[in-house]
């Protein structure tokens, strides 16, 4: 290779990689703005917050979390409403569909694809079918408005989904490890417990981190079944939004609200969100 | 149950014929850990279902205590029927198309440019994957913020760049608003998988194709698309039947409108059951967009067969 044929490649290769990291920029605006802006917003007076010209500099206030607060309408019940359901709706989901989940994974059954097809169309069956036969049942049975009633209604995708994913988490456990601890003398429940169980320490975290995102982040469920002593969060944020105007301070700080603990908990298991989020069809970064 | 339990511990678990001894309806360990989940499951799901059909043939009455009256077909040959219901079906066929085609390609767009990053790509990553974790009704409530006509970020920009003019107030821009709002939420997920993907193709093959003296486009074309298609298929198979599932950004921005420009099925299947209280109507749409999605998660589970 000559070296004027050197030059011109390590030059294209330059702008190239100037290219890359110029639709990376694009990419990071389009995707961060949104956010910034929200955050922003909830730091803003109300004139701020409205001006028709969008103010990038601003006296920062903690006002729009203080009212939230203080106010008439005080957030602090949303909040233990959206905490309670959430992280029950998770933690029973959890244990259910890691037990069910091993015994999907182990069972030598033969309707087993059978079952497991019908565990995975639950979870994506579309929620406004779900919700409308669950109305009736819900209404017959007296579960509107109750925390228990918002706590079935999450374990409907919840509940499939931890199945589903535990089922493939244990799938890739290797079955000598289990079989050897049976030879060591270990009853199954035994094996199950103290050795495969904390080989899937991840699995299992990753599996309850996702199952409190999604019911955290429920809004079609609430509308319907929630009631004034079991609303949550996301009906909160819905609530400020009235005929006569839109409190949009009030509102970005719900909004920071809600997303930010969500955003800690989804990136503090970010190495498994691949496989939790295509149900274990593909794993590693 | 216990002795269940002890007595499937005492034959090797590598044994595959059952002990005939065994009697048919004795739990197994696997079955005995399945049945708590599974019957919780069956509770919330089935009787659900037959619930669902159940209504789909029946007039729902609420008001001085439930009743349902049988009334045969005519919820169905109405749903056949009503054009305003075809016309839900065809948007929401554009707003699938749109939004998966969209997030497909810059899903992967992002992914391929994230892969030639070699220091902070995981803080880049990171970053990128924000949106997925912002409530849906979070992201239509900050979607109507930018898009004010008055104040919002996104019209004072377009107003500079010439767009004047409502964006959720017009029907095609409302169709694209929302569009983009759900491309904005859920394209980080298709980029995430793809390059779960793109780190998967050893880079001896790679190696081998350059030396071979392949360009980049023909090296992704003929080396890196082919042995992630599989990958591919299943990040658009999820994100398919996710798209069919929710609805809440339409809800909170547009509900259906302007003039039914986003009225997509889940959003009249509502309007159908909680606004016009017209239950057995809704059940029968409800189990039309069931078929739709049981369709797809056979696909699903057809490329997971087949070992990705």
């Amino acid at each position: 290779m000559s070296v004027s044929e050197t030059q011109t490649t390590t030059r294209q290769k330059r702008s190239s990689q100037l290219m890359v990291w110029l639709l990376i920029a694009i990419a990071m605006l389009w995707t961060l703005v949104p956010l910034a802006w929200m955050l922003a917003g909830s730091f803003k007076s109300s004139a701020d917050v409205t001006a028709s010209d969008p103010q990038f500099v601003f006296d920062p206030t903690l006002d729009n979390y203080r009212n939230l607060f203080t106010g008439a309408n005080d957030l602090t019940p949303y909040l233990w409403h959206s905490l309670v359901a959430s992280s029950l709706a998770a933690v029973l989901s959890l244990v259910l569909g890691t037990l069910a989940g091993y015994g999907l994974s182990k069972s030598t059954m033969r309707r087993k694809d059978d079952l497991s097809f019908w565990v995975i169309s639950t979870r994506m069956a579309p929620i406004a079918a779900v919700i409308v036969p669950l109305f009736l049942m819900f209404r017959v049975a007296g579960l509107i408005d109750t925390l228990p009633g918002l706590v079935l209604a999450y374990m409907t995708f919840n509940l499939p989904f931890a199945i589903w994913l535990m089922t493939a988490f244990f799938d890739d456990v290797p079955p000598s490890i289990e079989e050897s601890a049976l030879v060591a003398g270990c009853t199954r429940w035994q094996a199950f417990w103290h050795v495969v169980l904390p080989l899937t320490k991840a699995g299992l975290v990753t599996t309850g981190v996702l199952c409190l995102v999604f019911a955290w982040n429920d809004y079609a469920f609430a509308t319907v079944f929630a009631g004034p002593s079991s609303q949550t969060l996301p009906i909160a944020a819905s609530q400020l939004v009235t005929q006569t105007g839109i409190d949009w301070g009030q509102l970005t700080a719900i909004g920071t609200i809600v997303v930010l603990p969500m955003i800690f908990a989804g990136l503090a298991v970010r190495k498994w969100l691949v496989t939790g989020l295509t149900l274990g069809a593909v794993t590693g970064e | 149950m216990s002795t269940a339990v002890r007595a499937a511990s005492t034959s090797p678990p590598t044994s595959k014929v059952p002990e005939p001894s065994r009697s048919r309806f004795r739990l197994t360990f696997p079955g005995a850990l399945m049945a708590p989940g599974i019957s919780i499951l069956a509770l919330l799901s089935i009787i659900p279902f037959l619930t669902l059909i159940v209504m789909s043939f029946s007039r729902v009455r609420l008001l001085g205590g439930l009743q349902l009256d049988w009334v045969g077909l005519d919820n169905w040959t109405r749903v056949l029927q009503d054009m305003d219901m075809w016309a839900s079906w065809w948007r929401t066929a554009i707003y699938l198309v749109a939004t998966l085609g969209l997030e497909m390609l810059l899903g992967v767009g992002i992914a391929l440019l994230l892969h030639r990053v070699v220091r902070g790509r995981g803080l880049l990553l990171s970053l990128v994957l924000l949106p997925m974790f912002v409530a849906p009704v979070i992201v239509g409530l900050l979607g109507r913020y930018l898009t004010d006509s008055t104040f919002g970020l996104y019209s004072w920009a377009l107003g500079k760049l010439g767009y004047e003019g409502d964006i959720l107030g017009g029907s095609a821009s409302a169709l694209t608003a929302v569009i983009l709002m759900d491309v904005w939420e859920w394209t980080p997920l298709i980029a995430m998988i793809t390059l779960a993907g793109l780190t998967g193709v050893s880079p001896s093959v790679l190696e081998a194709a350059s030396l071979d003296g392949a360009g980049y486009w023909q090296t992704l074309r003929h080396v890196v698309f082919p042995s992630i298609t599989g990958i591919l298929l299943v990040a658009f198979l999820i994100r398919a039947m996710d798209a069919v599932r929710y609805y809440d950004i339409i809800t909170v921005t547009t509900n259906g409108g302007p003039a039914d420009a986003t009225k997509t099925v889940p959003i009249r299947l509502f309007e159908t059951a909680f606004r016009f209280f017209d239950l057995g109507y809704a059940a029968a749409i409800g189990l039309m967009m069931l078929v739709v999605t049981i369709l797809i998660s056979k696909g699903f589970v057809a490329v997971l067969q087949r070992k990705v």
